[in-house]
C-alpha cells in the first residue's frame, strides 16, 4: 500500500495489490497515510511462495481489473468484502 | 497541524471500573486492566517528565499518530508507571521514533517482534530497573511498567492492533513488556552503552526489535576441558541458537541480535581472553555458512550461484551483536534473534538521557 501511495503522491497512476488476509491492514494504512481511496485490487491469499504457475494464473485472472483500476475504472473499495 | 489537534481527547465514565471497560472496548488496552488516565494522574507524570505536555516528540507509525509528551504520559499512567520511571519512558519513546528503528515496519510485519529496551547507567538504580534473577518478569515493577507504557503507546499512538495493523502471525509474551537493565556491576566487560559510544556515567536506553528470548543451556567446564575450550563451546552454543535454520538471522541475514549472558558465562569468556568485540567476531565466524549448505533452507538460492564456494554470513558486522549481562547466576543465558528486515535491516538505536526527575513530584 505504501508503495502505491508513494507513486500516487508523485502524480502517477497507482493500484495496490493486496491479498485477502491483508485487506484490513491495507485499509488501515491507506487511511493513516491520508489516501483512503487509493485504488486497490484484492488477490487471493497467499500469493508468496505459491509458485510461478499460480502467479501466472492469478495474473491472467486479475490483469484486466488491475488495468481498469489503473485507468480510473472499478477497483475494490475500502472495507468491501 | 495546530496545537488543538495534538491534544488528547477526554472521555467520561461513571467510575474507574467503567473507564477501564470503555478503554477495553475502544481497543486502547493490551487486553489487561489499566489505570484510568485521569487529567490529574497524567499531569503528575508530565511534571515528572520535566517537559511541556504539548511537546511533540514525532509521529508514530503505522498510524502516524502525533506523539506528544502528554499522550505518552497518558499511556504511562495506564501502564502503572511511577514518576521515577518517566525519564526512561521518554528516552525509550525517543528511541522508538528514531527512523533507524523502523517502528512502522516492526509494528506491521507478520514476524513476531517487539522493541526490547536495554537500560544502562545510573538510571537503573534511580528508576528501579532490575537486571538480575527474573528481570524480564513477571515481577519487577519498573521493568514491567516502563515496557508496558511503550506498548500502550505503540497501540494508541502508533495504532498497532492485532490482525489489522500489527500483522504478527502469533505474537509473543514480550510484546506486553520487554525491559532489561544490564548487570554492569556483575560484568568484567564495559557496559553496552559504553560499547555504543556513551560515557560510563551516562544513562542510556538501547532499543532493538527482537523475538522472545531463547534459553541457551551451557554446562560448566569438564575436567578434561581448558578454559579456552569451554569458552569456545559456549560461543558455539550461542551461535547455534542465534542462527538455527528457523531463525531469520540465518535465513534473511544482516540484522542485529541480543545475547543476554549471565554473570557466570561472561566471566568464563573474560577469563578465556574474550572481549565484547572478539567474542562477537567469533560468533560472526560461527554463523557464516557455505552457500551450498544454505541452499537446503533457501529454495531461491538453488541453481543461481556461480560460486559454490561462496559463504553467507548471518551478521554483517560484529557490532550488530548486542551483548548484555543480565539474569541470575546459573546454567542459562539467552539469545534474542531478530527480524532482519525493514528499510534499515533491523538496527539498534541508543539514546542517552538525564535520569533524575526535574523536581519533587507531589503525591
Amino acid at each position: 500500500m505504501r508503495d502505491g501511495i508513494a507513486l500516487a503522491r508523485r502524480g502517477l497512476p497507482a493500484v495496490a495489490l493486496v491479498t485477502s488476509e491483508f485487506r484490513a491492514q491495507a485499509d488501515f494504512v491507506a487511511t493513516a497515510a491520508g489516501m483512503p481511496d487509493l485504488p486497490r485490487v484484492v488477490l487471493p491469499h497467499p500469493i508468496a511462495g505459491t509458485g510461478r504457475d499460480n502467479h501466472r494464473r492469478v495474473a491472467e485472472q486479475f490483469a484486466e481489473r488491475i488495468l481498469a483500476a489503473l485507468t480510473g475504472g472499478a477497483s475494490d473499495p475500502a472495507g468491501a468484502r | 497541524m495546530n496545537g488543538e489537534e495534538h491534544r488528547a481527547r477526554l472521555l467520561e465514565a461513571e467510575d474507574e471500573a467503567a473507564a477501564i471497560e470503555t478503554l477495553h472496548q475502544l481497543g486502547c488496552t493490551d487486553g489487561l486492566p489499566v489505570l484510568a488516565p485521569t487529567e490529574q494522574r497524567v499531569a503528575r507524570l508530565v511534571l515528572a517528565s520535566g517537559l511541556d505536555g504539548d511537546l511533540d516528540l514525532g509521529v508514530m507509525g503505522p498510524a502516524y499518530g502525533a506523539t506528544t509528551v502528554e499522550k505518552v504520559c497518558a499511556c504511562a499512567v495506564m501502564a502503572g508507571c511511577l514518576p521515577d520511571h518517566m525519564p526512561v519512558v521518554i528516552a525509550a519513546v525517543r528511541a522508538l521514533l528514531d527512523p533507524r528503528l523502523d517502528l512502522t515496519e516492526l509494528q506491521a510485519t507478520t514476524f513476531g517482534t517487539t522493541p526490547l529496551v536495554l537500560v544502562n547507567g545510573p538510571a537503573r538504580e534511580l528508576c528501579g530497573v532490575a537486571s538480575g534473577f527474573g528481570a524480564l518478569g513477571p515481577g519487577p515493577r519498573a521493568n514491567a511498567s516502563i515496557g508496558r507504557a511503550l506498548r500502550l503507546a505503540m497501540i494508541n499512538l502508533g495504532g498497532g492492533r492485532a490482525g489489522i495493523s500489527d500483522m504478527a502471525l502469533l505474537g509473543h509474551g514480550g510484546k506486553f513488556t520487554a525491559v532489561l537493565g544490564e548487570d554492569e556491576e556483575g560484568s568484567p566487560w564495559p557496559p553496552l552503552h559504553v560499547a555504543r559510544g556513551c560515557a560510563r556515567i551516562d544513562s542510556a536506553v538501547t532499543l532493538v526489535g527482537v523475538e522472545a528470548p531463547h534459553s541457551v543451556i551451557f554446562l560448566p567446564p569438564g575436567d578434561d576441558e581448558s578454559m579456552e575450550q569451554a569458552a569456545e563451546r559456549l560461543l558455539a552454543t550461542l551461535a547455534a541458537a542465534l542462527a538455527h535454520p528457523g531463525s531469520n538471522n540465518r535465513i534473511l541475514r544482516g540484522g542485529a541480535a541480543v545475547v543476554a549472558l549471565n554473570p557466570d558465562h561472561v566471566r568464563l569468556l573474560d577469563l578465556a581472553g574474550f572481549e565484547r568485540r572478539s567474542a562477537a567476531e567469533r560468533i560472526c565466524e560461527l554463523t557464516t555458512f557455505p552457500r551450498a549448505e544454505m541452499e537446503r533452507w533457501i529454495p531461491a538460492l538453488r541453481g543461481r550461484g556461480d560460486d559454490e564456494t561462496a559463504r553467507l554470513a548471518a551478521f554483517r558486522d560484529p557490532d550488530d551483536l548486542l551483548w548484555v549481562v543480565a539474569g541470575g547466576s546459573g546454567l542459562y543465558s539467552a539469545v534474542f534473534p531478530s527480524w532482519c528486515a525493514g528499510p534499515h535491516g533491523n538496527r539498534a538505536v541508543t539514546v542517552s538521557f538525564d535520569p533524575a526527575p526535574s523536581c519533587e513530584i507531589p503525591g
